[in-house]
């Protein structure tokens, strides 16, 4: 008996060639972008503000203080008299240090103001405030 | 003439795209993208002792005021926080060597603080000095 040959049926399926450039492509993207954090820091809830600019990632210095006046440097809770010290280290070792703090925003003035004059006898007086964009 | 058919090495590519996409998913969770932005301002230097001020004449000061409630006086009046910054950009405008003194309640709020700093500087204020208490 002869055999009935049965008609093909065209392949339907997503064509997954370019699957592994797309991923690469997306995993360049990542990769290049991706900063690790270094610090974990405190959790703060930043004021916002208007007229922000960016602060240069290389430069800066974080000094976290939280609402109950916690200060951490670099995940070390410091005392007050000892930010000069640190960031006398820290000054030494990058001329153009920007000290940028991450500061919530019902935190007492009080302590930013002792934290100040620290940073001024340290002689680090570039300091940047961190803030939300407010819109 | 029939010729031997070489078999052909290559390197197997198929796993690629899920060896590249385990990287994507690695760098996708642990990627934050860490923009800082914020106000940016320098301190006066700390005043050493023997050391010579320099003198800034009292008609060139414009001194900003926060107590611990966050309301704002300027130059001994009060002033709205909505008002300010054309207060401050008129200020400026007369004289540009105008210097703001920032003064702020150390009972008071860094947000009071961080709020009337960004209207001095979007009221084009470049020199402002913070002082500390």
């Amino acid at each position: 008996m002869a055999k009935v040959k049965r008609n093909k049926k065209p392949e339907t399926g997503i064509p997954t060639t370019s699957m592994g450039d797309i991923s690469f492509l997306l995993l360049l993207f990542f990769m290049v972008s991706t900063v690790f954090v270094k610090e974990k820091g405190l959790d703060v809830m930043l004021p916002k503000a208007k007229s922000i600019v960016k602060i240069p990632r290389k430069h800066a210095a974080t000094i976290y203080v939280n609402r109950s006046g916690v200060i951490s440097i670099d995940d070390y809770a410091v005392e007050i008299p000892l930010v000069s010290i640190i960031m006398q280290q820290k000054i030494a070792d990058d001329i153009n240090l920007i000290t940028c703090f991450r500061t919530d925003k019902d935190t007492n003035y009080g302590i930013m103001s002792d934290i100040l004059q620290q940073l001024k006898e340290a002689n680090t007086l570039r300091v940047q405030f961190e803030a939300k964009l407010k819109r | 003439m029939n010729r031997k058919r070489r078999n052909l090495g290559g390197i197997p590519t198929t796993s690629t795209s899920d060896i590249s996409f385990l990287m994507l998913v690695f760098f996708l969770s642990t990627t934050t993208f860490d923009i800082k932005k914020g106000l940016g301002l320098v301190l006066p230097p700390a005043s050493e002792p023997g050391a010579q001020k320099a003198k800034i004449k009292e008609e060139n000061i414009t001194k900003v005021w926060i107590n611990k409630d966050g309301a704002i006086r300027v130059n001994e009046e009060d002033v709205a926080l909505d008002k300010l910054e054309r207060r401050i950009r008129n200020v400026v405008k007369d004289n540009p060597d105008m210097v703001i003194s920032l003064k702020t309640d150390r009972k008071s709020k860094y947000d009071y603080m961080v709020r009337v700093l960004d209207l001095l500087q979007a009221a084009g204020a470049e020199k402002i000095s913070l002082s500390t208490n």
